[in-house]
């Protein structure tokens, strides 16, 4: 959380969140539309075009969260665009979920997946990680095709990869 | 020269004969033809002097005398004395002048020659030594111009072997360089080719694998997963 800008929009960001009520759905929420936000590099671009009018990005927004996401989600994500910092969302969500996570005295582990959890494997996975790691994670689930099969897990600077990419990169390097 | 000293003395005796044989009536001078024939006629007239005595033979034989040349050998004595006493004045001037400045002009003359073939001796001493000198030079002109043609052609010799050696050297190098460039390319050639085929087995092997990972496939790719993180203690 080294930029100042970003470390605001999150504290802010995470403070609306709880004063709302549900800091957790709002978080889930804000880190799928930043994981959109992140594989899709026209809708980035579109966003965070300064020649775009900030209403016309916004209203962007608004039909791209329309009944998919609550309220204060969508209002939330709309006054970053509006304020011109799309480009920063991604990391923005990412300081807000750490900071959710360490309100909750836990840590955030990122899981990436080409295909989605179940609920029964996402509590498998979180006591898992809490048996190696020593401490309560909160898992949040990236839906990453590149991922081919199995399961990247990332705890801050330590990574847990499973994936079939690896395993596909591993045999490349050994043909060398 | 034998022949030329006998025609000088033949001819010195044969103008003496025709002195001798042919003198002429004297020329002497009027004093003397006077004289005689005062003296002839005092003599025989015994101090009477008349005209029959001029007509006389005898006297006339006797006049005639008077005008004959005197000896043409022995002079007068008045003309020896006279001619004496100049020879005398002649050698005397001839000895304190004339032999002193032409003794003195031949010694010059002998100190000039002398000087001059001294200073030609000298010439031509210079001139040898010069000569010497020139040789000498040439010589040593000679000898340095071999020396430097002997050292020209040994750094030549040097640098045609220096040469060589660096033609050798280098083309040894470019060899050498020319095979570590081919072995480089075929190793590149074939690590090129090597991961080509990687990477065609790969992609093949990646699309089985993606149209054989279903979701049942999945869940156990997951399912494994968690296993294996919950196995391991970290």
């Amino acid at each position: 959380m080294a930029d100042p800008t970003v470390a605001g929009y999150a504290e802010a960001l995470f403070a609306v969140a709880a004063a709302e009520g549900n800091p957790a759905a709002v978080e889930d929420e804000l880190f799928q539309f930043a994981q959109a936000l992140r594989s899709n590099d026209e809708l980035r671009s579109t966003l965070a075009d300064q020649g775009v009018p900030a209403s016309r990005r916004q209203q962007v927004v608004e039909d791209l969260l329309d009944e998919k996401a609550s309220a204060t989600t969508s209002a939330l994500v709309s006054m970053v665009v509006g304020a011109g910092r799309a480009a920063e969302l991604p990391a923005i969500v990412d300081a807000m979920v750490q900071l959710g996570a360490a309100s909750r005295n836990k840590a955030v582990a990122t899981v990436r997946s080409a295909v989605d959890l179940t609920v029964e494997q996402r509590d498998r996975l979180v006591a898992a990680i809490n048996t190696r790691t020593g401490r309560e994670v909160e898992v949040k689930v990236v839906i990453d095709p590149s991922v081919l099969g199995g399961v990247v897990t990332e705890i801050g600077d330590d990574i847990i990869d499973g994936s079939v990419r690896r395993r596909l990169n591993q045999l490349r390097e050994s043909f060398r | 020269m034998r022949i030329r000293w006998n025609r000088l003395l033949a001819a010195t005796l044969l103008a003496l004969v025709g002195v001798l044989a042919f003198a002429g009536p004297a020329q002497a001078s009027g004093e003397s033809v006077g004289a005689c024939m005062a003296h002839l006629l005092e003599h025989e007239a015994h101090g009477e002097l008349d005209e029959h005595l001029l007509h006389d033979e005898a006297v006339q034989e006797e006049l005639e005398k008077c005008f004959e040349a005197p000896n043409p050998i022995i002079p007068e004595v008045n003309e020896i004395v006279w001619g004496g006493a100049a020879f005398l004045i002649l050698f005397v001037l001839m000895v304190k002048k004339g032999f002193p400045a032409v003794k003195g002009a031949m010694d010059a003359r002998a100190e000039r020659i002398r000087s001059d073939l001294d200073a030609a001796d000298q010439a031509r001493a210079d001139a040898q030594a010069l000569q010497a000198d020139y040789e000498a030079r040439l010589a040593d002109a000679k000898s340095e111009a071999a020396r430097l043609i002997d050292e020209a052609r040994g750094a030549a010799d040097e640098l045609k072997v220096d040469l060589a050696a660096r033609a050798e050297a280098d083309i040894a190098e470019m060899r050498t360089r020319a095979a570590a460039d081919i072995e480089s390319q075929k190793a590149q050639a074939i690590a090129d080719l090597r991961a080509e085929v990687a990477g065609i087995a790969l992609g093949a092997a990646e699309r089985v694998v993606q149209s054989a990972l279903d979701a049942e496939v999945q869940g156990r790719l997951i399912d494994a997963y968690i296993d294996e993180v919950a196995s391991s203690d970290g």
